[in-house]
Order: C-alpha cells, then structure tokens, then sequence
C-alpha cells in the first residue's frame, strides 16, 4: 500500500479497512471485502510465536497489516529509544507488512510517560528533532513509514510554522509517507476556528499511503477525536473532499472502545466506502 | 529554541498535564486542561479494561476514585496503575471479594514491586477470601474450600 506503490492502479488498491482490535476480531475477520487492516504494534508481543491467532489468519488470506506504532514518541526532543523501534521493525516482518506508521507526536519527556500524543511545537528547531528521530527509525525498518498528524487540543505558544509548512518540511527531509487522519484534521480545524480544506489543498496527497477515520464527540466547546463514537457526517463529507483531490490506496476505521453493535460497524465502513466512492467490503 | 531547551519544555508540560505541575507560561490554560482531562477519562477506561471486578467493587465511585488516586501520579499502563490503587486500597481493608481474588491472581502470577515493571513468577500461592490460589507457569488454580481436597482449575 505504498503511496507510489498504489499510484492509479485499481487492483492495487486496499479500499476500505478497520484497525484490528482483539474485542472486534470476530468481525474484522468475517468482513468478506477485507484487504487491509491495522495493529497497535504495541499490543503485539515482542518475541516467540507472538501473533495472535486470528490476526495470524488473516495475514496468512492475504489481508495486508500495517503495524501502527503510538509510543516511539518521533516528536520528543530526545532520541527514539532502539528497543522501541526494532520492536516495530519485529512486528513487520512478523506481519509481511507493507509498511509501518507511527505519529507526529511525543508521548513522554523528562522521564514521564504522558500516556497519550502529545503535540510538538511548529518550530525549526522541532522539526530537526522529529527528521533526525524519523531517519534514525527509517535506518532500521524493512519497510517505509508512513507519518501520522495527531489531533491537538491545544497548540504550543511559540508555534512559528503553519501545519501544511510544518508536515510538508517533515515529510520532504525524510522522505517519508503520510498516514492523514481525515478526523484529526477536522477536529484541529473545528477547534482552530479554521478550514480544514485549506490544510487538505496544502498537502501532499499523492504521498498519502492511507487513511485514518474515526469518530469523536464535543466536550465543553471542544471536538475530541475519541475513536469511541460515530463518525459524524462532517468527517464523512471531508473524506468525499479528500478523494475528489486523490483518492488514496486505502481508508480504515478507527475504533477503540465503546464497541457498538457489528451492524452499527458495517453501517459505518459501508458510508466511509459511499463518501469515497469505493467497493463496500461488508457484503 | 535548542534541543536541550526543547526537552526541558517537553518535560515541563508532560509534568503539568500528568505530575500536577504548574502549567508552563504561555499555554492556553482551559485548552490544556481538557486535554489533561480527556486524558485521565482514557486512563481511567483502560484501567478499568485491565482491572474489571476493582472497577465493578467501587461501581459509581470508580470514576472519582480513580481520579482522585492518579492526580499527580503519571500514569504508569494500565496493569501498573490498577495494581497500585487496588493494594493501596487492599491496604485499608476496603477491597471487595471480586477484587481482592483479581489482585491476588496477579500476585501469584507476577512479581511486582511496586518500582520496577512487574515480571511473571514461575510459581506463587496466596491466600484469598475463601480459598487459596496457586500459579505454576502461568496456570493459575483456586482451592474449593480452604484445606479441602480439590483444587478446581480457575483459568490459565
């Protein structure tokens, strides 16, 4: 599912996908469409058999699984820590993954894990960290990463960079893809008071590898990209948006708690699949 | 700004999200904290998933509870913190039987000091309301009754 890998080609496409989680196992592996899906890489294990059963399965029908990293923490001022990154280079070739994605994003500073995605500051000097943490993690992987924007409720004071120079710098000094979550970048406009078609026309969509959707909800005046309720028809409407400017090789849904009904799952991957104009994969 | 002064900055607003410190100069103060507090509701979910029968035994009091135990404690996963608030409660005595046998089958199936990451034991046994469990690689049994001749397999 490369960016360059997917460019135009129909059959090259993965279409509509939802992250593989162990409580959604049974429905991810029923989905007759299926062709690609996601894992927490931290969720996997890190030597031996490792795999769970039914992730195993499906990789083993051809389902390709990008391990999806969310504590190498790229965006600290401090170096990725090695263990960390050969744990998702482990989970890709335990997976024949065709790439891997982690975040734009620190998790832990000073020592303190924050336990979440933390936003950097849009500065130079933040840049040259996050380049030299990306390239250190590229020199170890097998497969190409993918750089994921996170959803921020607030900004740093000093931000000097807009977020479209911001990524776009990142992503031309490390040659890396992007993983766009379509929900966070309505969720950062939504709560910057700002367009968010003005990031998506600013951005490199050719290198978009695939994307993420997700749902959210607003908590005392602000969107928060929970992962854990519907995705509202605005998000839906940006994803039309999006594959009217390039339809990227593939699109999943993420969900992360708060499991609804499976019919309530399908419903939601078949208008993903509609606002994009591609095949249900439900049936 | 240097990378040196990058870290410190980090630091300084990881420690005011999750340690309790002051919020650094400049931040949009409501802003932050709905991050902190969104945080904490994730925090509290996962903990909840890794520790079910200590959230069902303070039922309604979960939420505030937990809160009120991780102010100013960063969060350490979701294995650690549930282990840390379910003996500083054992402690007192206030445990409910559900979550008194969940916390002793971690206890015999890892060693946890409190400080350091948990690592799986090969073998423990621990007295819980009723019985006795006993861990051997990983398996993990629950007496009948206490002194009685059948061990019942509980899970593994």
């Amino acid at each position: 599912m490369t960016a360059q890998g997917a460019a135009g080609s129909a059959q090259n496409r993965y279409g509509v996908g939802i992250g593989w989680r162990r409580e959604i196992a049974g429905f991810v592996a029923g989905l007759p469409g299926l062709r690609f899906t996601e894992v927490v890489a931290e969720s996997l294990p890190g030597r031996g058999p490792g795999i769970p059963d039914g992730l195993a399965a499906l990789r083993d029908r051809g389902v390709a699984i990008v391990p999806h990293g969310v504590r190498l923490s790229l965006g600290g001022a401090e170096a990725v820590d090695p263990a960390r990154v050969a744990h998702l280079a482990h989970c890709a070739v335990a997976l024949t993954a065709p790439l891997v994605s982690e975040h734009i994003a620190f998790v832990r500073a000073g020592g303190t894990e924050a336990g979440h995605l933390l936003p950097v500051p849009r500065s130079r000097d933040a840049v040259d960290a996050i380049v030299d943490n990306v390239l250190r993690t590229q020199a170890e992987l097998p497969v190409p990463l993918a750089l994921e924007p996170i959803a921020a409720l607030f900004d740093w004071p000093d931000d000097e960079m807009s977020e479209a120079d911001f990524l776009c710098e990142i992503l031309e000094r490390t040659g890396a893809e992007l993983l766009l979550d379509i929900a966070n970048v309505y969720a950062n406009a939504r709560n910057r008071g700002e367009d968010p078609l003005t990031l998506l026309d600013r951005l490199p969509l050719e290198r978009v590898a695939y994307v993420h959707v997700a749902g959210g909800a607003e908590h005392d005046g602000l969107y928060h990209d929970t992962h854990t309720d519907a995705v509202p028809a605005e998000v839906l409407d940006l994803v039309t948006a999006l594959c009217e400017r390039h339809r990227p090789p593939a699109l999943m849904l993420e969900r992360d708690g708060d499991y609804p009904a499976a019919q309530t799952l399908r419903d939601e991957l078949d208008a993903i699949a509609d606002a994009a104009g591609l095949p249900r994969v439900t049936g | 700004m240097s990378r040196e002064l990058l870290a410190q900055r980090q630091a300084a607003l990881v420690a005011a999200i999750v340690a309790g410190a002051p919020l650094p100069p400049g931040f949009d103060e409501p802003s932050v904290r709905a991050a902190s507090d969104a945080l904490m509701r994730k925090r509290t979910g996962e903990v909840a998933g890794v520790w079910p029968a200590l959230c069902a035994s303070l039922g309604p009091q979960w939420n505030g509870s937990f809160a009120a135990w991780a102010d100013g404690r960063p969060p350490r996963g979701a294995l650690r913190d549930g282990w840390d608030i379910a003996r500083s409660i054992a402690a007192t005595g206030d445990l409910g039987p559900a979550a008194a046998v969940e916390l002793a089958e971690r206890e015999v199936a890892w060693r946890y000091d409190g400080v350091a990451a948990p690592r799986r034991r090969w073998a423990g046994a621990r007295r819980v309301p009723g019985g006795l469990l006993l861990q051997v690689a990983g398996r993990v049994w629950r007496s009948v009754r206490p002194g009685g001749n059948g061990l019942g397999r509980f899970s593994s």
